[in-house]
């Protein structure tokens, strides 16, 4: 072979070897692309609820955002809007597994369901935390919840921090009604906000007005959805319209569901 | 380049402009998409620059954490506007590059590294431990070569870049890429025929 030829032969062989080695190499990337998208992305998923079907965006840490949509893309868009991430379908196996949690607690069942709030402000997350923690079946004003978050004066702030709520459901805001008992406004509309208390055994209608029940036999007065209140017998119960009223008439706030006086 | 191939090339233009439309429209299939389109042909092309699998896959992954991290936060009208393909491949020369200083200032003597044993077994069963350690070996003699000629060889035999894409990615003049890549093939000639001497014959 002369050096021209040699040469020629090892530069051909050279290219059949680079291709060789890309075909090799693209054989490898199983795993990899989950990995890519756990990393890289939040992950999306869709649910049902007692408001339908609704769409749910989670990040590492928990539910981020929950809410009814158009379509898949439409949430996705305002996702990235408000919180500057790609949502990916949640094909991976910790995504299901949180999928099934959620959708354990929306049917009524007490799961615990993590809750990324990292987009609030302290103020707003310290509102969120207190709310998460009604219990379902009951409900709570909020003058109560403004208390409870350090801020007492602050009922008209919890408001807006219940309207703009992007976990829904998994932190229930539909239980925080208006100081005087009746249901007030709700993101998902008035109306489905008094079937989701229906549909947790809440007397919404007995509320009206009347939020609070005390017993003359221990000189207690509570919420009226809380447990000890439940307890009181029908001809023993006083109803009261503010927490205000009832430390009038005399009677001590309930420790279980500290009932507040409005600020 | 034949009607059939030109065709192609329009082809995957076209999808590439859809997944980019997709991207912008939120559409949450269009992340995935995008990782299995592109992670393979990435992948090599951090190995060859590399030369090292562990070392090419925590490129990747950092490849496409930082564009969807950079794509959450573009709006719809930027991410309509990008060259997917391109932008990619900028990213990892990027990514590629950081790693080389990184492993300069760590190892200041280059080493030849161990052939990663890993490849051995995900080659799977359709390839001979002969044919294995000949394109290990090219790759090996590709990581001898000069950064330069490294990545344009790289991008020209392995990706099947054109040369006005491989300018286009690393900012070198076409003509300054074709002498690298006509040189580096050179080498790579004489690297690879000093190994098979006594293979060949007369
Ligand atoms: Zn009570």
């Amino acid at each position: 072979m002369n050096g021209e030829g040699s040469r020629r032969f090892g530069e051909e062989r050279a290219l059949g070897l680079l291709r060789d080695a890309g075909k090799h190499l693209g054989a490898m990337r199983e795993g990899l692309v989950e990995r890519a998208l756990t990393r890289g992305t939040d992950r999306l998923f869709t649910c049902d609820s007692p408001l339908g079907e609704v769409y749910v965006g989670v990040s590492e840490r928990g539910v981020r955002l929950l809410g009814r949509a158009a379509s898949p893309e439409e949430f996705a868009r305002r996702y990235r809007e408000r919180f500057g991430r790609l949502l990916s379908w949640g094909t991976d196996e910790s995504t299901r597994a949180l999928a099934r949690r959620v959708a354990t607690a929306l049917a009524g069942e007490k799961v615990e369901v993590p809750a990324d709030l990292s987009g609030t402000t302290p103020f707003q997350r310290r509102v969120l935390e207190v709310v998460k923690g009604i219990p379902r079946g009951e409900v709570r004003s909020y003058a109560w919840v403004a208390r409870e978050a350090g801020s007492p004066k602050a009922s008209r702030a919890v408001g807006t921090v219940m309207a703009s709520n992007p976990v829904p459901l998994v932190i229930p805001c539909h239980r925080v009604i208006k100081n005087d008992g009746t249901t007030g406004n709700y993101a998902f509309g008035a109306e489905e906000k008094v079937g989701l208390l229906e549909g947790e055994g809440v007397p919404v209608s007995e509320l009206a007005g009347s939020p609070y029940l005390a017993t003359p036999t221990t000189g207690i007065f509570c919420h009226a959805t809380c447990p000890n209140a439940r307890r009181i017998k029908p001809e023993n119960r006083r109803r009261f319209r503010s927490a205000q009223a009832a430390i009038e008439a005399g009677y001590r706030p309930c420790r279980v569901c500290r009932p507040a006086v409005a600020g | 380049m034949g009607m059939e191939n030109e065709l192609e090339a329009a082809e995957y233009m076209k999808s590439e402009d859809l997944l980019t439309r997709r991207l912008a429209d939120g559409d949450p299939g269009a992340p995935r998409e995008m990782v299995e389109r592109y992670h393979a042909e990435l992948y090599r092309y951090a190995w060859a620059l590399l030369r090292d699998g562990s070392a090419a896959e925590d490129a990747v992954q950092e490849v496409f954490e930082r564009t969807f991290t950079a794509l959450g936060r573009y709006s719809k009208e930027r991410i309509e506007a990008l060259s997917l393909r391109p932008w990619l491949y900028r990213i990892t020369l990027n990514v590629a590059r950081n790693a080389w200083r990184k492993s300069r200032r760590e190892v200041p003597v280059a080493e030849t590294p161990e052939p990663d044993t890993r490849f051995g077994g995900a080659s799977g069963s359709t390839s001979g431990t002969e044919s294995r350690e000949s394109w290990m070996d090219a790759l090996e003699a590709l990581g001898r070569l000069s950064e330069r000629q490294r990545v344009v060889v790289t991008l020209r035999y392995i990706e099947d870049l054109s040369y006005a894409d491989i300018a286009e990615q690393t900012g070198w003049p076409e003509n300054t890429c074709k002498t690298l890549a006509r040189r580096g093939i050179g080498r790579l000639g004489v690297l690879l025929s000093g190994r098979s001497d006594g293979e060949g014959g007369s």
